[in-house]
């Protein structure tokens, strides 16, 4: 298999670091050559309606970072739930089918497969005795497949590389919401506080073991995770149940990350997170990503809250991307205080939506290099 | 015989099982189930209301609490019917076409619900002929349009204008994620809510303008 080679449309930005040192450098406040140059992605319609994506045949967001020459990041990770739930059909009426998904969900489907949305049902975790079958079946702390391959891991990405390297540090509870659905994971920390408890150790647990093998052999430059825990207005996860049962794992995981030196741990979740700052930073995790404006307001408000211990990635506003360069300037404009100090590399605060209009997209990338690049 | 005040506080703390237990208890004591809803569950969920504008609570606190009320009107509402007592105002509330999301919609019904309000959820997915349908046949006061999704707004703003056009004296809520008020003003609905305790506040006020 041979696919042929992006050619990048935008040159890369100049620069004198390479982009691990500027991404270690920036994200500790150091002194940089230049603003790190990424961006989190669109959605696939961009790729059909964007002129400079369909032109070229750029399809998904991997090659789209290659062609518009962003800064390289790349993350290695183990599983969670593994193996997932099969795909099944449960049920078929004459109009519509029950599914269950990888995550155990079962939704009903339009039998025509015309495109649209699953109706969500019903989750196969609901029970301790649920997650008892489910801990063992999918949760299987031997399983051969979640062995660490070095070998393989340093052969991808050698010590030398010249970008950094994120490890994996999965979803302590954003995962436990896919399995066990918004409202279930709200009547479950009521109703079976010690379920949701084993549930999130053992997420702990396989991020801990995957950790003791890979940190000792390769030089991580930063962790990640995902978590999706809020809504526009708040967490969607009881804030005293975050407290007291997620923000232990994430201090158990970042305690194990800062003796082998990885001291940047950022964590995607959309929506309103301010409520979950205090609780993040307390547990280690110390960069919020992507910052969604609509939910968490102007990223230079909680910069100049928290300090130097909070980190964003994002907090440029889609919506602004959306009302024209007059609304692009203004709000690019509101952020250089904060690229100058350090710990903020921004981004559109999602994949970024068709609705904006590509010439605005590119006249925005233009506008990061002139303000944060070497080229201004 | 508990206090009335012990169930508005189990329902705002969430415990269904005390709310379920305690709502029995009253009524074997005497009480008349109109004064349960309204000097114990309402009270309870009003609380809950507060404490979740103040971001005090969030969602989960708010489905819990929702839940317990949700079975104790389940005790309440064939006797409430069987004693031909009907709450003064009934909403229609639902999600728009093309939208599957019914937290907040339910949330909505739930905090209306504890208002004393009769409402009538159509679901997810509800066409704007089944709204005006509903709202027809339930004489209703009120209609609730809830949306999630940017792509939905349209369907939002097609069933204001449906609802508009068939001259019903009906005033029209809208909610959701992407909504703000701005929007709401121009698609000509006549109130809108970013949370469940304000949507009582505006509720009331709007179906008291319309009586
Ligand atoms: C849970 C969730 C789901 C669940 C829904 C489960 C359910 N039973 O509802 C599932 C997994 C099924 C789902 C599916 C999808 N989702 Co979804 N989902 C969410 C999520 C995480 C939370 C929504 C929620 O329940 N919030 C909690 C409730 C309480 O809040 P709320 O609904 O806003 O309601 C409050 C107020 O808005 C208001 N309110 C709400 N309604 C009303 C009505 C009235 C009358 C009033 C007065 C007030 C009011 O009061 C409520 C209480 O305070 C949001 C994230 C977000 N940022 O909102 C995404 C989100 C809404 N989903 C999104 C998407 C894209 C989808 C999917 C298309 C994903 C996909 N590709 O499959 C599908 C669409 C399905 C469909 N056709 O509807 C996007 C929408 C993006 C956009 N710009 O449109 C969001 C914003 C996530 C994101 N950041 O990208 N989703």
């Amino acid at each position: 298999m041979s696919t042929p080679a992006i050619t990048p449309f935008l040159p890369k930005w100049r620069g004198s670091l390479t982009d691990r040192a500027r991404f270690q450098r920036q994200m500790h406040r150091q002194p940089v050559d230049r603003c790190f140059n990424m961006e989190f992605g669109y959605w696939d319609d961009n790729f059909k309606l964007w002129p400079m994506f369909r032109d070229h045949g750029i399809t998904n967001n991997n090659d789209a970072d290659i062609f518009l020459n962003f800064d390289r990041t790349a993350v290695v990770g183990s599983h969670w739930m593994h193996p997932t739930f099969p795909y099944e059909e449960i049920s078929r009426t004459a109009t519509t089918r029950v599914l269950r998904n990888g995550d155990g969900l079962i939704a009903e489907v339009p039998m025509d497969g015309h495109d649209t949305i699953p109706h969500f049902l019903d989750s196969s975790v609901k029970t301790p005795d649920d997650w008892k079958r489910v801990k063992e079946e999918r949760f299987d702390r031997r399983h051969p497949d979640r062995k660490a391959d070095i070998a393989a891991i340093l052969r991808d990405h050698p010590a030398n590389r010249d970008y950094p390297l994120g490890v994996w540090c999965g979803s302590m509870i954003g995962k436990v919401r896919d399995m066990l659905t918004v409202e279930g994971l709200a009547y479950a920390v009521f109703d079976y506080p010690e379920m949701v408890e084993d549930i999130v150790e053992t997420s702990c647990v396989l991020v801990e073991d995957f950790l003791d093998a890979v940190l000792p052999h390769v030089a991580f430059d930063y962790a990640a995770g995902w978590e999706d825990i809020c809504y526009k207005s708040g967490p969607l996860v009881s804030v005293g149940f975050f407290r007291d049962v997620v923000v232990p794992r994430y201090k158990r995981i970042s305690t194990k990350l800062r003796a082998h030196g990885v001291d940047i741990w950022w964590i995607d979740c959309d929506g309103d997170v301010r409520p979950l700052i205090p609780h993040f930073l307390a547990g280690g995790v110390n960069t919020m990503f992507p910052w969604e404006v609509n939910g968490s307001g102007h990223p230079g408000e909680s910069l100049d809250r928290w300090g130097p211990e909070l980190r964003i990635m994002g907090g440029v506003d889609k919506m602004a991307l959306g009302r024209g360069r007059a609304a692009i300037r203004q709000w690019v404009g509101s952020l250089v205080p904060y690229v100058a100090a350090g710990g903020f590399i921004p981004f559109c605060d999602h994949r970024c939506p068709p609705n904006v209009d590509p010439d605005d997209y590119l006249y925005y990338l233009n506008l990061k290099e002139e303000l944060f690049g070497m080229r201004g | 015989m508990p206090q009335l005040s012990e169930l508005t506080a189990a329902v705002a703390a969430g415990k269904r099982t005390d709310t379920v237990r305690l709502t029995q208890e009253l009524l074997a004591a005497g009480s008349a189930p109109q004064d349960i809803v309204e000097k114990g569950l309402v009270p309870g969920m009003a609380i809950v209301g507060e404490q979740f504008k103040k971001n005090e609570i969030f969602v989960p606190e708010m489905l819990v609490a929702a839940r317990a009320m949700k079975e104790a009107l389940k005790l309440l509402e064939p006797l409430l019917a069987s004693a031909g007592i009907k709450p003064k105002y009934t909403a229609i509330i639902g999600t728009v076409q093309g939208d599957l999301h019914d937290i907040g919609k339910n949330l909505i019904s739930m905090m209306w619900r504890g208002a004393n309000f009769a409402v009538i959820d159509l679901g997810t997915n509800v066409s704007a002929d089944k709204y005006l349908a509903a709202a027809k046949e339930h004489n209703a006061n009120l209609v609730g349009l809830s949306a999630l999704l940017t792509t939905t707004m349209p369907a939002m703003k097609d069933t204001v204008r449906i609802l508009k056009a068939a001259g019903l004296s009906t005033k029209i809520m809208v909610g959701g994620a992407p909504i703000t008020q701005a929007f709401a003003d121009e698609i000509g609905a006549d109130g809108y809510a970013a949370d469940a305790g304000t949507a009582v506040d505006i509720a009331k006020k709007l179906v008291g303008q319309a009586a």
